[in-house]
């Protein structure tokens, strides 16, 4: 007989015979009634009795919960019916009527009804509200076993022992009970006038049909929850199904297999089968369509004599000899696996699909696993290797097999996959990119396979292995019942073991350095070596746990998404309505899967836990971002922070002034402290502020709260401590006045005054004491007048021994000025973050400035012309007349075949006419040729670190066998390429770098007046892009751009750098430089820095009263646009050139001329006029320069003959 | 029973070695093993103290003097390491032809050939092996310096057909493969990966490889990530070192700090002799370009 190895059992109880069994439809609960007559509440989650209930008398055999209301009914055989409450744990009352045992009895889904079944041969329909029996329906001839309520018609179904099973109609009843204010005249007419009264006159309830078919006793009849089905389980150890419409009833098929009398039986409420149990101690599984039985569980002893269903979920139970056992048919956890951003699951159709957590997307189905295993059995596992996109899937059908399966490349539907290998095991993983491991409980062993499922290695597992995991490369973790241990498969040895018991999944960290143990109850965080970090308890089932990025735990249970830092500390996320399986975290968002395999999407806030995670690794600058974008606060943060000994940031959270003034005592943070025991004025805060001043040696501000709480004795002996003499002096003066005498007394003992003590005494009558304190202070006359006033003589009074009176010694250091600090209050370094933050965010602005010359107002430019540049930040003029001519007639080296023995560098020079693929193939010579042909390069020297770091770039060093040199490989910028007529080498820096950081470096430069390093990074600019490659036409455009915008910019500092090399004390020399800076207005720089260099010119035009030549530079500026503060000192020098339009200095500048700049002579080279120009860059000269290098680029001739740069060969790509 | 398979009792220090894991193979505890097995793991123990530079004392070794084939093979090898490359060379030829079908000899004299540029001769006395997987290898490796990757190739296939799971031949197939390149980079790259990622594989020698070939595949971040984490671990490893200059060069970062430790450590690898080489390559070509006017 075949065994079940899919049943899961979630909950056994120990009892007397169980006769019935009621699911609550909410909570996790059971009732279950005993044959003994006790009636038991189990909460089957945890696995405890809630509740019994013993009023009946003999054994209790129908049992049901109400729906909605905290009520259950139950009926035994001594007649009763019962209804309970199980909040007040009492039976309501008592339904009497049946005349012999009750066999059944349940709730009607909506109406206030409760049905009933007896061997007294009725069905009996009672109001639980009123209490009182409203229907009695006579028919069977032989004990009713069992009546149920159709879940949503007017029909109730009966099973008798006298073989027939019948339907009822009791719409008549619903009718007669139903609100009287709808009733119709014809219906009024029908009550008043039943006509379709059977013999009994009773026209409520009427059969429909009769079932006959069962040749002995019907015990039990289940509706189907949605389809006109019946099944029926009887004592001729059959399940019959049966069918009806409106009119008719009749049997469809029977289900043979139960060898003993079947006891009950049920149809499961989601899927086509039938369940169903019997003496013969099994419980049977049939599918519903074929009628076939799907499997079969047996006990060793026990008979089976009911099933229950839960309404909702995937649980049954079933009643037998010995107790009660909730079970389930099959695991609801889905299968899965995820590689980077990548899910594959299996869906509950068995097909795998793959889900993109990057882009949110489910993938239509991949394959069908429909020949996987058995029908009715789920994949337990999945796993992915993605070096061979494959999958390997685990059934638990036929005692566990697995399947290795190759993903089609796109996802095209649910196919059959083709070249299957499988085989028989428990557990499969892969454990390298070529090896999966096999586990076969039976004969305790893992087979290491290849990807043609032959063995290459067989390693004997630790007794009692149950399961196993990939355990990090190369690795397996073994789980046993009790440890879990760490297996090297290439060694053959177990590195480490851990005693960690039950553990049922294991999940890993993204950056694979932990790894979490699953188990019932328990969470085991370990290292990769199996050295437990953490551990923690949960009362309830753990379902699932994932990872987050920075290292933290998140676990699903039952109902909560938990989250647990590596530490151990943990903490609730948020509450689930459904059970799911986490599988990803990304942010705010938890990917799972839930019950019928969808993926789905949890918002979480993981601000707590983060937090958290800031403050275990003491990432102030992440907790103050956390404190200030999110709200974070609750007491748990707070006492949580107080827990871990940081009250110094839990005062960061809190507004309560009582918790604040706790938190800063405990932090010794008393500025706070005092502010808060001001807010809050009352006595024992001052006290406590006081005697925490005090431990801080604050006397200053123990001297106020003693103020505050007008405790004289303690102020005067703190002055007294602090040596404040002029402040005692004043306390002694308060004494006086509020008349306290001993106040008085003390504060005169502090300070040494005989005197006022005396005077004291006298005030007192004291005058014995006041004649001693005379008399041994020395003040022989004051002691006389004493005596005198007593009217005593010397020689009447006895006195003791004088001693020489005590001297107040006085203070040498005056204390009270200030504090005396005996405790540190230093500032946490998250204090000390949170001050560095705001000092921080002062001193960004004005950081870099453009000062040309010294004058004030500059600083003002530069910074507007920064927040210009941050404005319009498109707005690069870029300069677009030079035309580097494309020469395409370049002689291609002829591609020979790749010969035997030639180095790959070879190929490249010989692959490539760039000469800098040729600088990487080490060939200097040809690649200098080559650019001296194409831009008339004739000066190397700038261009060496270039090409040196090219070719240090282009290969990499492999070690192999120990004792020779190792492997050198070329690195190729075509990574795909493998015909070596066609691999070309990389070039490091590339454009796209040399735009976005390289340019931006020199932008900078030019803002921040840091012209002799812009020269220089512009420069490195153009020898960067001259030895270089592009990968399109449009990048060889933007590389001429960037080769005229460097020439520009070098040009224009030049200028200007020449300008400030010039003294100004000679008229040539100021003449000199106002035309250079003149000039530094032409080159086409970005518009920002045009200005700049406007701005510039139109000062110092000014400055020297050339007026005509400021005015033309303002309206410049003003067309230009630009920042407000720029214009209106443009506009004032405008209107003031405009009253004087001469120039006082003629200058060789026409503003409304053409013309070029010549770049060695910094003069104009008006349009018309004869120049040579540089063939790289384009720099125009004057023909004198012709033959000489280039000042621009430092490397090109000025006027050569070139055929013009080459960055890029079409064919190449 | 070959001792290095599966099953055989010198399966993991072979492992160890021929992952470059020699500390551990120096560290190995032999006493266990059974007699017939002594002498090649004493050979791998001298091998590893020779690959960790640790000639002098290897040499020191009583048992190197032995007469025996296997342990004079050794000798070639340490005298070669040492510098006494004409001793080396002598003895290497003397044993190849003399004992040219013993398995060390063909393996450490053919490195010893090799190493001194008989190529051809190297692999004379290596055609002679009969399933020796370490000869298998290192006819790869020669035949890639030669950049004869098309004998490499077959080389590898003809002995994948029988020892398919053995690492040694795994590498071999890496070393190929970066060398043809396109998928092959990515194939390479699991090969390595997997070594550097378990424990018993770890080392210096793996992590460069997967750093390499992430390199080739064009993912500097992650062969960044790889080669400075190994930095930390080994600092004085010459190859983790170079590759390194190579990818600070690649990503636009300064390497000057890097080349000045490598010159400390070794001043021979070819990535400095080359440079120097070229560097003066350079002076001359552009020496012979000059503007046709002095400014």
């Amino acid at each position: 007989m075949q065994s079940s190895p899919n049943m899961l059992t979630k909950f056994e109880s120990k009892s007397s015979r169980a006769k019935g069994i009621a699911f609550h439809p909410k909570r996790p609960w059971i009732l279950v009634s005993l044959h003994s007559s006790t009636i038991q509440l189990w909460d089957y989650r945890m696995g405890t009795l809630i509740d019994r209930f013993e009023e009946h008398d003999g054994p209790v055999r129908g049992i049901d919960f109400h729906p909605t209301q905290p009520l259950f009914v139950s009926g035994g055989d001594d007649y009763k019916i019962k209804v309970w409450n199980y909040q007040t744990r009492r039976c309501l009352f008592t339904l009497n009527g049946h005349l012999d045992y009750v066999r059944t009895v349940f709730f009607h889904p909506e109406l206030p009804w409760i049905l009933s079944a007896s061997d007294d041969q009725t069905i009996r329909i009672w109001n639980w509200q009123n209490r009182s029996l409203i229907c009695t329906m006579t028919g069977h001839n032989h004990y009713v076993m069992c009546a149920q309520f159709h879940p949503t018609e007017d029909l109730i179904a009966s099973a008798s022992l006298d073989q027939s099973v019948r339907i009822w109609d009791i719409s008549g009843l619903r009718k007669k009970h139903s609100a009287p204010t709808s009733i119709s005249f014809e219906d009024q007419m029908a009550r008043a006038n039943p006509n379709q009264a059977d013999m009994f006159g009773n026209t409520d309830a009427v059969v429909k049909f009769v079932l006959e078919g069962h040749d002995r006793g019907v015990n039990w009849v289940s509706f189907h929850p949605t389809l006109p089905l019946i099944v029926s389980a009887g004592d001729d150890r059959l399940i019959k199904l049966w069918r009806m419409s409106d009119t008719k009833a009749w049997e469809v098929d029977t289900c043979r297999g139960h060898f003993q009398n079947a006891s009950a039986a049920l149809f499961h409420p989601h899927q086509d089968l039938i369940l169903s149990v019997g003496e013969d101690k099994t419980i049977r599984v049939w599918d519903l369509n074929k009628r076939t039985s799907v499997q079969s569980f047996k006990r060793d002893l026990d008979r089976f004599w009911v099933i229950a269903a839960h309404p909702e979920m995937n649980l049954f139970a079933a009643g037998h000899d010995t107790g009660v056992m909730v079970f389930k048919l099959e695991r609801e956890r889905p299968a899965s696996a995820i590689y980077q951003n990548q899910l594959f699951y299996i869906t509950k159709e068995k097909h795998v699909k793959s889900y993109d957590f990057a882009k949110n997307v489910e993938s239509p189905p991949m394959l069908s696993l429909r020949k996987l295993g058995s029908p009715w059995v789920p994949p337990r596992t999945v796993s992915y290797n993605p070096a061979e996109r494959a999958i390997l899937v685990t059934s638990p059908a036929d005692n566990g097999t697995y399947e290795l399966i190759h993903l089609p490349r796109d996802a095209t539907g649910a196919v059959e996959p083709t070249d299957v290998k499988r085989g028989q095991a428990t557990s499969a993983v892969f454990v390298a990119r070529n090896r999966f491991a096999v586990f076969n409980p039976s004969t305790q062993q893992v087979d290491i396979k290849d990807l043609s499922n032959s063995t290459t290695k067989t390693i004997k597992a630790p007794a009692g292995t149950t399961d196993i995991y990939f355990g990090g490369t190369g690795c397996l973790l073994f789980i046993t019942p009790t440890h879990v241990s760490l297996f090297d498969i290439q060694q053959k040895k177990q590195l480490a073991e851990l005693a960690v018991s039950g553990v049922k999944y294991v999940v890993w960290s993204n950056d694979g350095l932990y790894c979490a143990l699953l188990s019932k109850h328990n969470v085991t965080i370990v290292t990769k070596s199996l050295e437990q970090v953490s551990t923690l308890h949960e009362t309830i089932r753990i379902k699932s746990a994932t990872w987050d990025d920075a290292g933290v735990l998140l676990y699903s249970t039952l109902n909560h998404i938990k989250y647990s830092l590596l530490n151990g500390d943990n903490g609730i996320i948020r509450t689930l309505d459904q059970t799911v399986y986490l599988v990803r975290v990304k942010g705010r968002n938890v990917y799972a899967l839930d019950r019928n395999a969808q993926p789905r999407i949890l918002e979480i806030d993981p601000t707590e836990y983060r937090f958290k995670l800031s403050l275990v690794k003491r990432n102030y600058d992440e907790m103050l971002q956390i404190i200030k974008t999110s709200s974070l606060v609750g007491q748990s943060i707070i006492s949580y922070l107080q827990k871990k000994g940081y009250p110094e940031i839990a005062l960061q959270f809190v507004q309560d002034p009582q918790t604040r003034f706790d938190l800063a005592l405990e932090c010794g943070n008393l500025e706070v402290a005092i502010e808060m025991a001001r807010e809050l004025d009352r006595p024992n805060f001052w006290t406590r502020l006081g005697t925490e001043a005090l431990a801080h040696g604050n006397h200053q501000t123990v001297e106020m709260t003693y103020q505050k709480q007008r405790n004289f004795d303690k102020l005067s002996f703190l002055y007294l401590a602090t040596g404040d003499q002029e402040k005692l002096s004043r306390m002694a003066k308060i004494a006086e006045h509020r008349g306290d005498f001993t106040s008085r007394f003390q504060n005169a003992i502090y300070r040494g005054d005989v005197e006022d003590r005396i005077h004291m005494f006298k005030e007192v009558d004291l005058y014995p004491l006041a004649y001693l304190t005379a008399k041994s202070h020395g003040l022989t006359e004051e002691a006389e007048s004493i005596l005198e006033a007593c009217g005593l003589t010397e020689d009447q009074i006895s006195l003791p021994t004088l001693e020489h009176p005590l001297k107040v010694a006085h203070p040498i250091v005056p204390t009270f000025k200030s504090n005396w600090p005996v405790k540190a209050a230093g500032h946490s370094s998250f204090e000390k973050a949170l001050l560095g933050e705001v000092g921080a965010a002062d001193d960004e602005a004005g950081a870099d400035g453009f000062e040309i010359e010294e004058e004030e107002q500059e600083a003002t430019l530069a910074r507007e012309t920064l927040d210009d540049d941050e404005e319009d930040a498109s707005g690069w003029d870029m300069g677009d007349d030079v035309n580097v001519e494309e020469d395409v007639d370049f002689v291609n080296v002829e591609s020979a075949e790749a010969g035997a023995g030639s180095s790959e560098a070879d190929l490249w020079a010989r692959n490539s006419p760039l000469a800098a693929d040729h600088v990487a193939a080490g060939s200097f010579e040809t690649a200098m040729q080559l650019l001296n042909r194409q831009v008339g390069a004739v000066q190397f020297a700038p261009l060496k670190s270039r090409f040196l770091d090219i070719y240090k770039a282009s290969k990499t060093y492999l070690p192999a066998t120990p004792g020779l040199p190792p492997l050198v490989n070329y690195v190729r910028r075509t990574v795909e390429e493998t015909d070596a007529r066609k691999m070309l080498p990389i070039i490091p820096r590339d454009l796209e770098t040399v735009a976005n950081v390289d340019l931006q470096e020199g932008y900078a430069a030019m803002r921040s007046n840091k012209l002799e390093d812009g020269v220089t990074i512009f420069k490195n600019v153009l020898h960067t892009v001259l030895v270089n490659t592009v990968s399109s036409e449009a990048e060889v455009e933007q590389a001429k751009k960037i080769i005229a915008t460097a020439r520009e910019y070098i040009l224009a500092m030049s200028l200007e750098l020449e300008r400030r090399a010039l003294s100004t004390d000679t008229p040539e020399n100021l003449k000199r430089s106002l035309e250079l800076s003149a000039y530094f207005t032409i080159p086409k720089l970005e518009v920002a820095h045009r200005q700049l260099a406007l701005m510039a010119a139109m000062k110092l035009a000014f400055a020297n009263r050339n007026y005509s030549s400021a005015l033309s530079f303002a309206n410049r500026m003003l067309a230009n646009g630009g920042s407000a503060k720029l214009l209106d000192q443009a506009k004032k020098i405008k209107a003031q050139c405009e009253r004087n339009p001469q120039d006082q200095i003629d200058i060789d500048f026409d503003s409304f001329a053409e013309f070029d700049i010549c770049a060695a002579s910094f003069t104009p080279i008006y349009s018309g006029s004869p120049s040579v120009s540089d063939p790289f860059t384009g720099a125009k000269y004057h023909p004198q320069y012709k033959g000489s290098v280039c000042r621009i680029s430092d490397v090109t001739e000025i006027g050569a003959p070139a055929s013009g740069l080459r960055l890029f060969v079409p064919s190449q790509f | 029973m070959d001792p290095f398979s599966a099953e055989g009792e010198l399966l993991n220090i072979h492992s160890a070695f021929h992952s470059g894991q020699y500390q551990n193979v120096i560290e190995f505890d032999t006493t266990a093993l059974s007699p017939e097995n002594q002498l090649p793991a004493q050979i791998l123990k001298l091998r590893a103290q020779i690959a960790l530079g640790q000639t002098d004392a290897a040499l020191a070794e009583p048992a190197i003097e032995e007469d025996t084939p296997d342990l004079s093979a050794v000798k070639a090898l340490a005298l070669q390491s040492a510098g006494k490359t004409d001793a080396a060379l002598q003895l290497a030829q003397e044993l190849a032809a003399n004992y040219s079908d013993n398995n060390t000899v063909q393996v450490l004299a053919g490195t010893v050939l090799q190493a001194q540029g008989l190529g051809e001769e190297a692999l004379a006395l290596l055609a002679k092996h009969q399933g020796n997987l370490e000869a298998v290898s290192l006819i790869v490796q020669i035949h890639l310096q030669q950049n004869r990757t098309d004998l490499a190739l077959k080389e590898v296939q003809a002995a994948k057909r029988w020892a398919q799971d053995s690492l040694l031949v795994n590498v071999a197939e890496s070393w190929v493969g970066l060398r043809v390149g396109g998928e092959k980079y990515q194939s390479a790259f699991y090969v390595y990966e997997e070594l550097a990622s378990a424990p018993s594989t770890s080392a210096p020698l793996s992590i460069v490889g997967q750093a390499v070939a992430e390199i080739h595949l064009g993912r500097l971040p992650e062969a960044e990530a790889a080669l400075s984490a190994a930095l930390e671990k080994y600092p004085a490893d010459v190859e983790l070192i170079a590759n390194s200059i190579v990818l600070n060069v690649l990503a636009g970062k300064p390497s000057e700090e890097l080349e000045s430790q490598l010159r400390q450590i070794q001043p021979s690898h070819s990535l400095l002799t080359e440079i120097q080489e070229k560097s003066e390559l350079f002076d001359a070509a552009a020496a012979k370009y000059s503007a046709k006017v002095s400014s």
